[in-house]
């Protein structure tokens, strides 16, 4: 961590030295500080007077949000801050829980994202190429982003496995919420120099990777049930990858933008029984019965990204709400900055979501989506102390963040960072 | 124009009736009224058609201050009268708009609406001033999916822009010859604000990144200068031979040369040059051509322009910044971003503050197969990331309205709300700031070319 922070005072120091912001970088001091005495002494911690949306619930007005050891001990509206708090007031803030990001490439190089000659590749994990030191993770932090599922590219039929990790903390190891992040598979036309090219062989050469993990685990089965005789069958971590699939150990994250891929990997999902979510979802609203009928989750696309997308994509969140589909916005960092995950929420309300669902779309439904509600999502008591200070409207860009909370450590404070 | 009985132009514009496929799965389709655009020539039945007041909405004529139920006039394409008092003529159409927000239409300072990617950068030669962006300009053309040359000015009226700067991209060293263009007129001329609007240059790792890829000249920032400004001595020789108006002196000019011409215009002060430059080092170039050959400039993209704040100021040169919430600034393909520092996007606040004249552009370009990136509709997003880091509201407006009229020298024609501009009008359903506000009536000439129904 401490080499993130270097970073982060690096690029103030640029602002500073052009502004004369010397407080600038004096913030970024007094941050690292407030980490290391936060870690150290544990004291519990209570934010008073603001208005807290915990996605759990209604708003709760003039609200106390109560943590210690990095874990939600009490929120609620008259809740009284246990003797030896730290008190911030707040009053007249906004709390929001610390947001999810599901389909982030946050922290690992561009140029490692895809190994474009390897078509089916499982056995590749975003986790051995993640890097402290990527002032992305910051901005995350910045725009109220916590926890992200980053992941390998979309150049291959597989590109690996995906990860769960806050966007701040100690080490990349501590910030780990979970590991299987999910098994990233990318539907649709591929580059022409290599088979699979075409939709219709990118299919195929899944359905028999499916096949042939079945078969795999099938002799490892065989080799558990002769009582391990003989040589154990050879290890192949690709097919191990695929085979947590199947298990349900992990699920499928699959990079799809056309309706007819999407109704390819439902199919797929039922003929091997595995649980899916369907990522950028462009043409979902073209096949919204059969995704509904399906229950995979939409992850739908980044629409702060601004490009001319047509007016129903734009709108996908409201729609998939209405069929009853789980759903979240991901940024795809860095096509947009995580900081900008609120954006898609603001963006999705403009498009007819309701606040509520719209703030569900980047909190609960994320962490659900990635099978980490019970630790993060939602501002609710045993939860993780990830929270979200905003000086007005949570949705408006013109919204800033003041404050985050990750693992209940000031890991971002405005104050003092300057205009 | 001799012809004194011009039918009305009718033509839809924006017709665009969201439906949903999918099993009977309906939502609140997004209506969008298709609209008769009637030519602002018409005859003189039209032409009483054509007032039309917005009597009770909060005004933001942006040259001055707001005036809550406020009235704007506007007749014959053009706006009559702005203001708390105004007599509202018999026979005018009287639209009632309390509870909204009047503006200006938003221009869009930098954008390549309209040009398809393969007509934006004659790569082949680094230095093409003779060319015409508005022989590429294709508005109504096919673009992405759909009807598309409809769609795209749908999609920029629902942002509520009324005219942009279109130009040659950024591959080359000297582009072309950039236009102000409107998004709605009944035909391609009445689109046509100004022509050419600025000469438009590229400084720094992007023209030279192309001709690297080539293994040829110019490659290196240093080769860019050099070509640029070699071509701008000849220019002036050039234009020195033919001012002799001698014979002796066209003789040495040589024959038309209509790149020099173009130039020529741009070392008269008759247009700008409009240079693309990111890093400080880049801009610090183009003030020294700038004073080197006396010709006007306006620097764009401009992402390291906080950092000599106050050396703009003090000379007075206009800044159009690219999209603030954007990771890259502007757009997803910026060769050179790893190549200054202090990219923030606050850069627009800073530079405000010292006074530098800013104006925030789109510069929407191509996504990949997904259509344009970051298009003009969304200004209003920057605007208010900008006015969240503390820009007052009358700023933030400002430099998507008056400001980029200014920098491209329409000013006299759009930017604000004053009697004798054109009737470039649009109604807003609520703070223009807020992420979940609609256009929900665009004037363009007077004419209403687009009504988003709810």
């Amino acid at each position: 961590m401490r080499f993130t922070l270097c970073k982060v005072e690096l690029t103030y120091g640029v602002v500073a030295a052009t502004h004369g912001a010397l407080a600038v970088l004096v913030g970024g001091l007094a941050l690292a500080v407030v980490a290391t005495a936060a870690r150290a002494q544990e004291a519990p911690v209570a934010l008073v007077g603001a208005r807290i949306h915990t996605a759990a619930g209604p708003a709760i007005e003039n609200g106390t949000i109560v943590f210690a050891d990095g874990v939600i001990a009490a929120v609620g509206a008259g809740v009284a801050p246990p003797a030896g708090a730290e008190v911030v007031d707040v009053s007249g803030m906004v709390i929001m829980p610390g947001m999810l990001d599901n389909h982030s490439h946050i922290g690992a190089d561009s140029r490692d994202l895809n190994e474009f000659p390897v078509r089916f590749g499982p056995q590749h994990r975003i986790r051995d190429v993640l890097s402290p030191d990527d002032d992305f993770w910051y901005g995350a932090v910045k725009g109220g982003v916590t926890t992200v599922i980053t992941g390998p590219g979309s150049g291959e039929v597989s590109s690996g496995q995906a990860i769960v990790v806050k966007t701040w903390g100690p080490t990349i190891e501590e910030r780990i919420v979970k590991e299987r992040g999910g098994l990233k598979i990318a539907m649709g036309r591929k580059r022409p120099d290599q088979s699979p090219t075409t939709s219709m062989a990118v299919t195929a050469m899944l359905r028999a990777k499916f096949i042939e993990a079945q078969e795999y685990q099938a002799k490892w089965d065989a080799w558990e049930e002769g009582g391990q005789e003989g040589p154990a069958p050879p290890r192949d971590l690709g097919m191990e990858a695929v085979v947590r699939v199947l298990t349900g150990e992990d699920r499928i994250r699959a990079h799809v933008h056309q309706a007819h891929d999407i109704l390819a990997i439902i199919r797929l999902s039922q003929e091997f029984d595995f649980s899916l979510a369907i990522h950028h979802s462009t043409e979902a609203y073209k096949v919204a019965d059969d995704i509904a009928e399906a229950g995979i989750d939409v992850v739908g696309m980044p629409l702060f990204t601004r490009i001319a997308l047509a007016d129903e994509v734009m709108a996908t969140g409201t729609l998939m709400n209405e069929m009853g589909v789980r759903f979240t916005f991901h940024t795809d960092d860095p096509v947009v900055g995580s900081k900008w995950q609120r954006g898609n929420a603001g963006l999705g309300i403009r498009y007819g979501m309701t606040e509520q669902d719209a703030l569900e779309a980047v909190t609960i439904n994320p962490a659900a989506i990635a099978g980490v509600e019970d630790r993060v999502g939602s501002l609710e008591v045993g939860k993780d102390a990830d929270i979200v200070v905003l000086n007005g409207t949570w949705y408006e860009v013109s919204t800033l963040v003041t404050r985050v909370y990750v693992d209940g450590m000031l890991a971002y404070d405005r104050e003092g960072e300057g205009p | 124009m001799s012809g004194q009985k011009k039918r009305p132009v009718t033509q839809a514009v924006g017709a665009c009736m969201v439906g949903w496929v999918g099993g009977g799965a309906r939502i609140g389709a997004i209506g969008v009224a298709a609209v008769a655009m009637a030519a602002v020539q018409g005859a003189g039945a039209d032409v009483q058609a054509q007032t039309v007041a917005l009597t009770g909405g909060l005004v933001y004529p942006i040259s001055s201050e707001p005036v809550e139920g406020g009235t704007v006039l506007m007749v014959e394409g053009r706006i009559a009268a702005v203001g708390a008092d105004v007599d509202i003529p018999a026979g005018a159409e009287v639209v009632d708009v309390s509870g909204s927000v009047v503006m200006p239409g938003i221009i869009d300072a930098m954008s390549y609406y309209g040009i398809a990617g393969e007509d934006m950068n004659e790569v082949p030669n680094p230095l093409t001033p003779e060319l015409r962006i508005i022989e590429a300009f294709a508005p109504f053309g096919t673009f992405g999916s759909g009807a598309a040359g409809e769609i795209r000015v749908r999609e920029l009226l629902s942002g509520g822009v009324t005219a942009t700067y279109i130009g040659p991209g950024d591959a080359t060293v000297v582009g072309g010859q950039g236009a102000v263009v409107k998004t709605a007129g009944a035909r391609f001329d009445d689109l046509i604000v100004r022509a050419p609007a600025a000469i438009d240059i590229t400084l720094g790792g992007r023209p030279a990144s192309t001709y690297r890829d080539q293994s040829r000249s110019p490659s290196t920032r240093m080769a860019v200068v050099a070509q640029l400004r070699d071509l701008l001595v000849k220019a002036q020789e050039w234009t020195a031979g033919r001012e002799g108006g001698s014979e002796a002196g066209e003789a040495a000019a040589g024959p038309r040369n209509l790149g020099m011409e173009a130039l020529a215009r741009m070392l008269a002060g008759e247009i700008p040059a409009r240079v693309q430059a990111n890093a400080t080092r880049d801009i610090r170039v183009a003030i020294e051509l700038a004073e080197e050959f006396g010709f006007e400039l306006v620097i764009d993209g401009a992402a390291g322009a906080h950092q000599m704040a106050g050396e703009l100021a003090d000379r007075g040169i206009p800044v159009i910044l690219g999209p603030i919430s954007h990771p890259y600034i502007s757009g997803e393909e910026i060769p050179d971003a790893g190549e200054y520092g202090g990219v923030d996007e606050r850069n627009v606040l800073w530079l405000n503050e010292a006074g530098v004249h800013v104006s925030l552009a789109s510069f929407s370009r191509g996504f990949g197969r997904f259509g344009p990136g970051v298009a003009g509709q969304w200004l209003l997003i920057d605007a208010s990331i900008a006015r969240g880091h503390g820009m007052s509201e009358a700023d933030v407006l400002r430099a998507v309205t008056l400001s980029p009229a200014e920098a491209l020298g329409v000013a006299d024609r759009m930017g604000s709300l004053e009697a004798g501009k054109d009737a470039d009008v649009v109604v807003f359903d609520g703070d223009p700031l807020s992420i979940r506000t609609w256009a929900t009536r665009v004037y363009v000439g007077g004419s209403l070319v687009y009504e988003r129904e709810d």
